[in-house]
């Protein structure tokens, strides 16, 4: 019944927009995916944020489509080859335009007003288009940087005024707090890309890079920065055992369990984690402190991950779905994300919001992030590399470190080979 | 002579309760993790029994997100598979002993060959049939794939049920006037009932298991199964384990009553003859 | 000639739903599997491409290797289920004590959806939190933490023994139902002619029961080999490809690789090797057939 109401209603819409008359009788229904509508802490702001802009444009309803968010892709995959993709969704920018299953935006954002555009750098708008048309309209993201346990670290006789600025200062410190079943840090090297965003960390925090500027080349072992980089890194795991056991299995979900619980006295995350970590662990409000990533070479930047809301290619009422992008992307709902979830703004005109400035560990972050590179990686095959070839990599060198350099050679050879059959 | 058959009992005990030990331990554990407050789970050494056991994760899943409404589509779900897959089955089963006993083997390949790709190649078109018919977001959409799914078992399963029905009977219902169909209702169905009741429960548990289907076939909140509500309790970012696990009794209870309830036909059934084919 | 031909039909009656709904729910997707096989796919955009992905996959590593590692997870699962399920049948049906109640404890993992019983052996199975390396360090077994899914071998024997976890009961239900149809004297007179027990189930438990063996465990190979839940859940084919079977291998392909032209040709392969087998493992019964009417 329901859905023979909404095939009408978009029939009976689209019709009428064809005819070039305006639709008044039928709501149209957008359907809004996004994994993140599964993650507890936001769903009291995704209700309001429904609840908002539907009071506020009586002719449109949206449709929160629940996934989990390892099924997230497959779902919008489906649905996207039979042309029915929900209509707003956040999905790898680069990915998806090249399947064609977005539509390009810059119609959209050219008609706003020169001030809701600048709200946005060219840096950050750059990074959600694919062969230079917008695909989408940045909304959240986050900045990696080291986070500390005080608490641990003033046990291990260390200063936390003064973290460690190089990879050498890193290294003293890791050795100093491990022990007594407590270790420096973790290594990542589960089957997500995760692993493969702090991998880079490293690589660029060494002056190496993964790939080179057009990405139709793989550098992770030709460039000798990154294989460096990534020796240095890998081996914190090895017999050094400065790092958490079973970095084979450790994402993002085991990494923040271990350092809530006290079991690993820094993590290289986002500043979502620190959201997290207050969730699992109470007592741990106040007892971090955030420093940037130490880095070998000057101005070495981190990264900043960017999460885009996008119109599906298939979508029927573009112009409503890019009413609710816009406001979804407002600033009242940008600061109730980085308050609830911490999830950070990629607006730059947040930055004297009483709100953002309230909390010190986020004016930190975006500190940090000024100089930051932004992932994913424009290309339309990094979800594959980055969480399959790139791990699978990582992983064989965690069990076998000493075939390390023969394994990320094979790893260039594949990656390029796959670049360049794209 | 009597000692050797307790040793021998004794050890048969030992066995079992080992592997019950295994088989149960997990569903403990499940339990107790649903029953912990969330700042409990990840203590070191983990705790087997807590004093600050409580019901509240699970009031929480059942009041937060609309249990009922999951269970009432599950339920709808696999008994619609049921019925749709016994009954097909059934008359496949049949036609198959009384009338083309040489064409069971080929028959029953050619289930099996609908059954040997895996899944995810078959997710796409199917969608986009069920997409192309306007049966996206409905009951029946999921009904038919896992009736497809549950055939070839249930068929091979009815096939050596009724080949062991004596064609006699057949025979003494045709004289008495009876049509086909009235045999076959009224006088072969009857005596297949055990048969068609374990077939039933396989059936139905297929159905209320599925997972991956259900996700994609359905983008209305209103009509997720189960298994789909309790999936989307795992986000990356945070998973509650407490309520993960309460969901997880949740959903496995009703399926755990229903077999318990039809066991004793569920091993009689196979027990009459399914088995000798 | 009349009387038979009306008998046909009535058959082609019987036989004809099933038939149809397979052709219209099932048959549509086989064949646009087997079509996009030929293709290459980018998303939306398919070109016609013959054979060219079934030569891409036959000459991957990738793909050998993940069939190696199905074959050694059906055949140990496989074997596994078939083994232990055997066994338990055989001692269940001797107990009389508290007999429902024991199988449907038994019968508990395979009552559990597949992914739900993967995420909790992922909890219990967790080096730093789970309750497994607890309990093995607590009564001297390891004596430190292992990680269960982060090594090769482990990790694979891991996802066997979790699949063997929740495939035994369906196994022992059938067998132990089959054990109850075996007549009695025929177990007596073997006694009173001098048969010990390995003969007697040798000779008469295991004839009696063969057909119903076959089933099961054609059935099991070919559910096994296309099985994806719990290695998807579990280790997602790692670490470093040690459990990935072909099911996860064209799971990724299509989905995160978006090349469905290509794990349709994973798909298409896959299916003639099961096909192969299954004709092959389902001649074994026709002795059988021939015997029972």
């Amino acid at each position: 019944m329901r859905t023979t109401k909404t095939l009408a209603a978009l029939a009976a819409a689209t019709l009428c927009a064809a005819l070039g008359t305006a639709t008044a009788q039928q709501p149209i229904v957008l359907q809004w995916q996004t994994a993140n509508l599964t993650e507890k802490q936001y769903e009291p702001i995704w209700k309001a944020t429904i609840a908002e802009f539907e009071a506020a444009n009586p002719g449109i309803k949206i449709e929160p489509v629940l996934v989990a968010r390892k099924d997230h892709w497959t779902k919008f995959v489906a649905a996207a080859l039979a042309k029915q993709a929900p209509c707003i969704v956040s999905v790898d920018v680069a990915t998806a335009a090249y399947n064609g299953y977005l539509m390009p935006m810059d119609k959209f954002i050219q008609a706003e007003s020169a001030e809701f555009r600048g709200a946005w750098s060219p840096d950050i708008l750059s990074a959600a288009k694919w062969k230079g048309k917008l695909y989408g309209l940045p909304i959240w993201g986050g900045t990696y940087a080291e986070i500390y346990n005080r608490e641990l670290v003033t046990k291990a006789g260390l200063d936390p005024a003064n973290p460690p600025k190089t990879w050498a200062e890193y290294l003293a410190w890791s050795k100093k707090l491990t022990g007594n079943g407590v270790w420096a840090t973790a290594v990542l090297g589960g089957k997500t890309d995760t692993t493969t965003r702090v991998l880079l960390t490293w690589i660029w925090s060494n002056g190496g890079e993964a790939f080179n500027a057009d990405m139709t080349e793989a550098t992770f072992a030709k460039n000798p920065k990154s294989l460096e980089a990534i020796k240095f890194y890998l081996g914190l795991a090895g017999k050094q055992g400065l790092a958490a056991p079973a970095p084979t299995t450790t994402n993002y979900l085991e990494q923040t369990n271990l350092f809530s619980q006290g079991k690993i006295a820094n993590m290289r995350n986002a500043y979502w984690a620190v959201a997290k970590v207050h969730d699992d662990n109470p007592a741990m409000k106040g007892n971090m402190f955030v420093a940037p990533i130490p880095a070998n070479v000057a101005n070495a930047p981190t990264m900043s991950t960017m999460t885009a809301s996008s119109i599906s290619a298939s979508c029927p009422h573009p112009e409503a779905a890019w009413k609710f992008i816009k406001f979804d992307a407002d600033k009242k709902w940008s600061i109730e994300r980085a308050r609830v979830a911490n999830w950070m703004p990629l607006r730059n005109d947040l930055a004297n919001d009483p709100q953002i400035k309230a909390d010190p560990l986020l004016a930190q972050f975006i500190q940090i992030g000024t100089r930051a590179r932004s992932y994913p990686l424009p290309s339309p095959i990094w979800a594959e590399i980055a969480a399959g070839d790139i791990v699978d990599a990582v992983q064989r060198a965690l069990l076998q470190p000493e075939k390390t350099d023969e394994i990320f050679r094979d790893l260039d050879a594949r990656l390029t080979k796959k670049l360049r059959d794209v | 002579m009597m000692r050797r058959a307790r040793y021998a009992d004794s050890a048969r005990w030992i066995l079992v309760l080992a592997w019950l030990f295994l088989v149960v331990f997990p569903f403990y554990w499940m339990i107790n993790t649903s029953l912990k407050p969330p700042s409990e789970i990840f203590l070191s050494p983990p705790t087997f029994v807590s004093s600050n056991w409580s019901l509240d994760a699970y009031v929480t899943v059942l009041t937060e997100r609309p249990f009922a409404r999951y269970f009432l589509n599950s339920f709808i779900v696999a008994l619609g598979t049921t019925v749709l897959s016994v009954t097909l089955a059934a008359f496949a089963a049949y036609g198959l002993t009384r009338f083309f006993p040489r064409g069971a083997t080929p028959f029953v390949v050619f289930l099996l060959f609908t059954k040997m790709l895996p899944e995810a190649l078959l997710i796409i078109p199917y969608f986009q049939l069920m997409a192309s018919v306007g049966l996206l977001n409905s009951y029946l959409a999921l009904i038919l794939a896992y009736a497809s799914f549950a055939l070839p078992f249930s068929v091979w399963m009815l096939i050596g049920f009724f080949r062991s029905i004596p064609r006699d009977i057949d025979e003494a219902a045709k004289i008495d006037g009876a049509s086909y169909l009235q045999t076959f209702f009224l006088v072969i169905l009857p005596l297949a009932k055990p048969g068609l009741v374990a077939v039933a429960l396989f059936t139905f548990l297929i159905a209320w298991n599925s997972y991956l289907w259900a996700l994609v076939l359905t983008t209305d909140a209103s009509m997720h199964v189960l298994s789909v509500g309790v999936a989307n309790m795992v986000g990356e970012y945070r998973v509650q384990w407490n309520e993960l696990m309460a969901a997880a009794v949740i959903a496995a209870v009703p399926v755990m009553l229903l077999f318990a309830f039809f066991e004793k036909h569920l091993v009689n059934a196979i027990t009459s003859g399914a088995v000798k084919g | 000639m009349r009387q038979w031909q009306r008998r046909r039909l009535v058959g082609y009656a019987f036989v004809g739903p099933v038939f149809l709904f397979l052709c219209a729910v099932v048959v549509f997707p086989l064949s646009h599997a087997f079509w996009i096989s030929l293709h290459r796919t980018r998303g939306l955009a398919t070109s016609f491409s013959g054979t060219a992905n079934y030569q891409r996959a036959l000459t991957d590593d990738a793909f050998w290797h993940s069939l190696g590692v199905s074959i050694q997870f059906t055949v140990a699962c496989v074997t596994l289920h078939m083994l232990i399920g055997l066994c338990l049948a055989l001692l269940l049906n001797e107990i009389r004590f508290a007999k429902t109640a024991l199988r449907v404890a038994f019968l508990t993992p395979w009552m559990v959806a597949p992914a739900v019983g993967a995420t909790i052996w992922l909890w219990l199975l967790e080096p730093q939190f789970g309750v497994v390396n607890f309990l093995l360090g607590a009564i001297g077994v390891i004596d430190a933490p292992l990680a269960w899914l982060g090594t090769p071998n482990l990790a694979l024997i891991s996802v066997i023994a979790v699949d063997v976890w929740r495939g035994v009961p369906f196994v022992m239900l059938l067998i132990l139902a089959g054990l109850q149809t075996i007549p009695r004297d025929q177990y007596e007179a073997a006694s009173m002619d001098g048969a010990g027990s390995w003969q007697r189930f040798r000779y008469i438990t295991l004839p009696n029961l063969r057909y119903l063996l076959v089933v099961a465990s054609t059935l099991d190979i070919i559910n096994t080999i296309r099985h994806y839940d719990i290695i998807g859940v579990m280790t997602a084919g790692g670490p470093a490809g040690a459990t990935e079977v072909l099911p996860v291998l064209l799971y990724n392909t299509a989905f995160r690789g978006n090349r469905f032209g290509e794990a349709a040709a994973i798909g298409v392969l896959l299916l003639l090797i099961v096909l192969a087998f299954a004709i092959f493992h389902i001649r074994l019964t026709k002795p059988e057939q021939g015997s029972a009417q």
